[in-house]
C-alpha cells in the first residue's frame, strides 16, 4: 500500500499506550496486531544450568519462574541463535529477586527488578547459570512482548435531535475513543456512557472507516513504539518473502 | 508456592506487586481493591493473581 498513514497518539506511557491508526483496512490492522503478539523477538531465559538449590522449589519450577522474567531486548542487536549468559547466586536467608540476576551483556537486564523469584530459609542457597535466546511469541508466550493488544474501530458520535422528555433513558456504553467533529474523546472521560455526556440528545454511532484505535501494552522487553514497528517491519519482510516465492 | 511471575490469563508481569500488595493490604488494613488500583493492575485477570495468592515457602520448608 501507498497510501500515507496517520499515526496519532491519544495516550502514551513508557509502557502502554493508545493511538489511533488512519488509512489501514481490518485485515492490516489484524495482521499488525497478530504480529505485535506472536511475531515480534525477545529474549528470555531458557536453559538454566543449576549449580546449587536447596531451596523448596524444584529446578523446573525456578527455571519457568527465571523464563517468564521480561530481558530488555534491544533492536536489531542479536540474531536468533544468540545465547545471552546470565547468573544468579542468592544464600538464605534471603528472597532472590530478578533484580539480583547478573546479566553478561550490558544490554540485557530484567525489566523488572522486583520480582520475587524464589524465598530461601537459613541455610538454603540457589546459585544457576542462565541462557536467554531469542525466539518469537508463536515459540513460547515468555518470547511475547505485547500483552493484551487490541484494537477498536474510532466511532463518530452525531447528535440527531433532542430526546423526548419523559422518555426512559437508557446507557448507551461505548468503550474505546470516539470523534466527535474533529475532536478526539476517549470514552473514560464520561465513564463509557454516552448519555452522560449527551443528556438531554439522540445521538447515532457510526464506526469510521478504516481507522482503528490500538491499545498496546508491552511487559517492558521494549518501547510501545519500537514493538509497534517492528511488528510492521516483519509483516513486510514476510509479504517480501511471498513475493520473492511466487515471481519466477 | 510463589507469587505468580505473570498473569495467567493476559501475560502481564504481576509478581512485582505481591511484596507491596501483601504488607498493605494482608498485613495492613487497607482496602485491597484501592490498593491494586494505585499500583495499576486494571484487569481483572491480574487482580485475581494477587487477590487470590497464598504464600506456602514458609508452610511446606520445614518439610524439606
Amino acid at each position: 500500500m501507498d497510501e500515507e498513514y496517520d499515526v496519532e497518539f491519544i495516550e502514551r506511557e513508557e509502557r502502554s499506550a493508545k493511538f489511533l491508526v488512519r488509512g489501514v483496512t481490518p485485515a492490516f490492522a489484524n495482521g499488525i496486531r497478530r504480529a505485535m503478539i506472536a511475531d515480534v523477538p525477545t529474549l528470555a531465559i531458557d536453559e538454566v544450568r543449576f549449580i546449587e538449590n536447596s531451596s523448596v522449589m524444584f529446578d523446573e519450577q525456578i527455571a519457568l519462574r527465571l523464563g517468564l522474567v521480561p530481558l530488555s531486548t534491544p533492536p536489531n542487536e542479536f540474531d536468533e541463535d544468540d545465547v545471552v549468559t546470565l547468573s544468579l547466586d542468592v544464600s538464605g536467608p534471603a528472597t532472590a529477586y530478578s533484580g539480583d540476576i547478573v546479566s553478561s551483556d550490558e544490554m540485557v537486564q530484567p525489566a523488572e527488578e522486583n520480582v520475587p523469584i524464589i524465598d530461601l530459609k537459613d541455610g538454603q542457597r540457589l546459585e544457576l547459570e542462565a541462557d536467554a535466546v531469542l525466539s518469537t511469541g508463536k515459540d513460547h508466550a515468555k518470547h511475547q512482548g505485547g500483552v493484551s493488544v487490541g484494537y477498536r474501530h474510532l466511532q463518530r458520535v452525531e447528535t440527531v435531535g433532542d430526546r423526548g422528555e419523559f422518555e426512559d433513558v437508557d446507557p448507551e456504553i461505548y468503550r474505546g475513543v470516539i470523534q466527535e467533529g474533529d475532536e478526539l474523546v476517549d470514552t473514560e472521560e464520561f465513564d463509557h456512557d454516552l448519555t452522560n455526556r449527551y443528556p438531554d440528545q439522540e445521538v447515532a454511532v457510526e464506526d469510521v472507516e478504516h481507522a482503528f484505535v490500538f491499545s498496546v501494552e508491552t511487559d517492558g522487553s521494549m518501547s510501545v513504539e519500537e514493538l509497534f514497528t517492528r511488528a510492521v517491519e516483519s509483516l513486510d519482510a514476510r509479504a517480501a518473502e511471498l513475493e520473492d516465492a511466487v515471481s519466477l | 508456592m510463589m507469587v505468580p511471575v505473570r498473569c495467567f490469563t493476559c501475560g502481564n508481569v504481576v509478581g512485582e506487586h505481591w511484596e507491596e500488595f501483601k504488607a498493605r493490604s494482608r498485613e495492613g488494613d487497607e482496602d485491597p481493591e484501592m490498593v491494586l488500583d494505585e499500583l495499576g493492575i486494571d484487569r481483572y485477570c491480574c487482580r485475581r493473581m494477587l487477590v487470590s495468592h497464598k504464600d506456602l515457602v514458609d508452610i511446606v520448608s520445614p518439610y524439606q
